[in-house]
């Protein structure tokens, strides 16, 4: 796995003396003092031996009311010199942390979640906001003392329904006190809050509900003509809270809400939860579920990049694409279906495997579909790849460069696209992405070309890959378990309903290639618990969003369409 | 670590002059134009969900073909036997606790009012099932929770209604969802001991519509491994 081996980090302890040094589930993590945090960040990012120059994640644990110092900050950190991450943490004294802006510049949306879902002030950051919830919400939801269901404080008589004058009152509806709600005001005060130095007269609103935003996501552009001069994204229209969810339900039970954050890719998200849970249980699951798993996530890649590649050229204008995608996309959707027995929200993992064996017929159809498919993507490629239309539209435009890639931490396709191979499935192996061959597809200057041709040769290479899945699941008997079979029920319950089902204490992270980016999942345990006692979600989308915000100024605001197309978010995942 | 460049290449002038790349994409849409209409048109035509479809519960009554350990666990939860016919369910609660949302379900039971000398005196059944599904997220979890297979998913998914009360399912609807379900699809979906069957198909054949979806190429289904058959 790729994590610093723990006699290189004793070798920090030795050479600071301050840092303490920890192994937690598969996963090494130094805690330092507050005050020399930077200083030893600032080290790990810049010494030749270390470079740990990618910023992957930050985020808080609220260890309770009664603990003193209460609030904990969780750096991690990647080496793309080394293949290896690190955890850095710090107690936050006084509620306030330094800010990690002037290292990462992709700390700047992490800090404001981590101020607006904790209430930590983080000194030095430029202009500390709320990030999902609007400016005048009064709590900060992910502290330990606000309850799952929220504060009821808002009457809203509105969400009563009453059927031809008969009053349902009381027949399964709706509370009349409902949580707290943003009125037009507060939205006002958000935005002039996001973008509180305004070059131009006007300050362009794009979204939230605008086909072309492709979820609710609302835009700040501060033009200059037709040029941005200036950009900042409102999101958390779609914030649900998935969070603090994780931390109030069962571990099997979590895997549904999984589901309904990157709805494009479902499988890819249960995957990457499943990964980590079962890091934390230190298990090691069944070789047909590990094959049947790598085979539907990559058939979910291919399914959300076909949706990726419709609503592109739909919104640049090649409208065909769009029904060509479709027609493809809906083949996947019914082996999916008939496999899991859903289209959308699939829920087919399990901690510990799939929930069922493939159905018969399941790897002829996958055969059958992968054998149509090339040729499929060669009819996409040649309307647009070497298209006059799409090349001016796309070449050129909106350049992310290496050094924006560490610096925001930005993952999946989009990394890729600028030069860095960066792929969780390489790096990690999860699964089994080690036994398979396949090449991760970079490009050269990073525009929204190269995003573009990223994507479709990663469709052809998850074809590679399922294509051996295929032939390996062949070779297997029908009587192969398909899901873990605990050795000692009484040591170590492992249920696929999930009932019953606990995880031991510690602390892990665990991610996947989702066709988003990096979707990590870092689970803190205090105690072995029925449920988590902080479930954070690195998502990949989140972080490649905040990129927009750089690569859109100096360009036109007709590029605002493909940058955000070729960065992809689905806004399930980065509001979650 | 195997990795692919891949990048721009310009237009060569040739193909700048003569318009190659509009008469290469013209090609591929022509193409198109004698191909057959692959979209089913909505509710005149319904493909057949496949057999592990999560739709509406239903829960399932005695008809023998119940699990071994049924006998058991009526037993073991102090539940009147229950005749054919009647339903299956035991009140344990599993579903509920396997449920992300456990609000939806409402589960009583109640012990039997008759004498003492009665053979079924402090026995229980199940009176009250109801499922609120505006709040389910048909996940399937109650499903694998359930002991006796009793709760099932179905392959019904039209749920729209005026009123939110009427996604509120009772036993006695869900019950007879579940009759009808087994009636029409129980052998594709369950073997004689209400488990799912080895050899469920990943969509029924006899469906014909779903043709279309697949450009009139059906794959032809076949075992999954070795030594299966169907």
């Amino acid at each position: 796995m790729a994590w610093i081996s723990l006699e290189k980090a004793k070798k920090l302890e030795e050479r600071f003396g301050y840092p303490k040094v920890s192994e937690g589930k598969g996963v090494v993590s130094v805690e330092v003092p507050k005050d020399k945090f930077i200083e030893f960040l600032t080290f790990l990012k810049e010494d030749p031996e270390y470079q740990f120059k990618m910023f992957i994640d930050l985020t808080i644990i609220d260890h309770g009311e009664k603990e003193n110092p209460r609030f904990q900050g969780v750096v991690i950190l990647f080496s793309p010199k080394n293949q290896e991450r690190i955890i850095v943490k710090t107690w936050a004294e006084n509620e306030t942390l330094p800010t990690l802006t002037n290292l990462w510049k992709g700390a700047k949306w992490a800090e404001r979640e981590a101020w607006d879902m904790f209430g930590i002030k983080f000194e030095g950051h430029e202009n500390l906001v709320r990030m999902l919830l609007w400016e005048t919400y009064p709590y900060h939801p992910l502290r330990k003392d606000f309850p799952l269901e929220g504060i009821k404080d808002t009457e809203l008589p509105s969400l009563n329904e009453s059927l031809r004058g008969e009053n349902l009152e009381g027949l399964f509806n709706y509370d009349r006190m409902h949580t707290a709600l943003p009125t037009m005001e507060d939205l006002e005060i958000t935005q002039k809050k996001r973008m509180p130095v305004k070059t131009s007269q006007i300050v362009l609103n794009w979204g939230p509900l605008h086909p072309g935003t492709h979820g609710t996501i609302w835009f700040l552009f501060d033009l200059d003509g037709e040029y941005v001069k200036q950009c900042d994204i409102i999101i958390g229209q779609l914030h649900r809270g998935v969070e603090k969810l994780g931390e109030n339900v069962n571990w099997q039970q979590f895997i549904p809400y999984t589901d309904r954050m990157d709805y494009i890719a479902a499988i890819n998200e249960n995957h990457a939860y499943v990964l980590a849970a079962e890091k934390m249980l230190g298990i090691e699951v069944p070789e047909k579920a590990k094959w049947i798993r790598t085979m539907m996530a990559e058939l979910s890649r291919i399914n959300s990049h076909l949706l990726w590649l419709g609503t592109y050229a739909l919104d640049l204008g090649a409208l065909t694409m769009f029904l060509y995608t479709f027609r493809e996309r809906e083949k996947i959707m019914d082996i999916i279906e008939g496999i899991t027995g859903a289209r959308f929200t699939i829920n087919y993992f399990r901690i510990g495997g799939v929930f069922a064996d493939l159905p018969y017929g399941a790897l002829d159809a996958i055969e059958h579909l992968i054998k149509d498919l090339p040729q499929r993507i060669n009819d996409y490629e040649t309307l647009l790849t070497r298209n006059r239309i799409w090349l001016s539209r796309n070449k050129d435009v909106c350049i992310i460069t290496e050094e924006d890639v560490y610096q925001y931490g930005l993952t999946g396709a989009v990394a890729r696209g600028s030069g860095v191979p960066y792929d969780v499935r390489k790096i990690d192996k999860y699964d089994a992405y080690g036994e398979v061959e396949f090449d991760i597809p970079v490009g050269e200057k990073g525009d929204s070309y190269d995003r573009y041709l990223v994507r479709m040769e990663e469709m052809r290479q998850s074809i590679r890959i399922i294509a051996q899945c295929v032939a390996k699941l062949r070779k297997m008997s029908k009587n192969d378990p398909y899901f873990f079979q605990t050795p000692d029920e009484k040591k170590l319950k492992v249920t696929i309903d999930g009932r019953g089902m606990k995880l031991p204490a510690g602390e892990t992270y665990a991610s996947s290639d989702n066709p988003r980016g990096e979707l990590g999942f870092y689970i803190y345990n205090k105690k072995d618990g029925l449920k988590a006692h902080r479930m954070r979600i690195r998502s990949g989308a989140f972080y490649n969003l905040q990129v927009f915000t750089k690569a859109i100024i100096g360009r036109p605001i007709a590029d605002a369409i493909t940058l955000l197309s070729t960065i992809d978010p689905v806004v399930g995942e980065t509001d979650r | 670590m195997g990795i692919k460049k891949v990048g721009a290449k310009p237009q060569t002038l040739v193909e700048k002059i003569f318009f190659l790349d509009f008469i290469k994409g013209l090609k591929t849409t022509i193409k198109h134009l004698w191909k057959k209409v692959i979209t089913v048109d909505f509710p005149y035509e319904v493909v057949t969900p496949p057999a592990r479809f999560r739709g509406i519960h239903g829960l399932r009554t005695v008809d023998g073909t119940e699990n071994p350990e049924f006998d058991s666990w009526v037993k073991r939860l102090k539940i009147k036997p229950p005749e054919p016919g009647e339903t299956r369910c035991i009140a344990c609660k599993f579903c509920q606790a396997a449920c992300p949302v456990p609000e939806l379900f409402d589960i009583q039971s109640e012990k039997l009012d008759v004498p003492e000398d009665h053979p079924h005196y402090g026995l229980k059944v199940m009176t009250v099932f109801n499922m609120d599904l505006s709040k389910c997220t048909f996940c399937g979890l109650c499903t694998q929770a359930c002991p006796t297979d009793c709760i099932i998913m179905t392959d019904i998914y039209d749920l729209s209604s005026y009123t939110r009360k009427s996604w509120v399912l009772d036993k006695d609807v869900l019950t007879q969802i579940a009759n009808d379900f087994v009636a029409r699809r129980g052998k594709e979906k369950f073997d004689e001991k209400s488990a799912w069957r080895e050899d469920q198909k990943l969509w029924p054949e006899y469906d014909k519509t779903r043709e279309k979806l697949w450009d009139f190429n059906m794959p032809r289904l076949g075992p999954n491994y070795q030594e299966q058959t169907a």
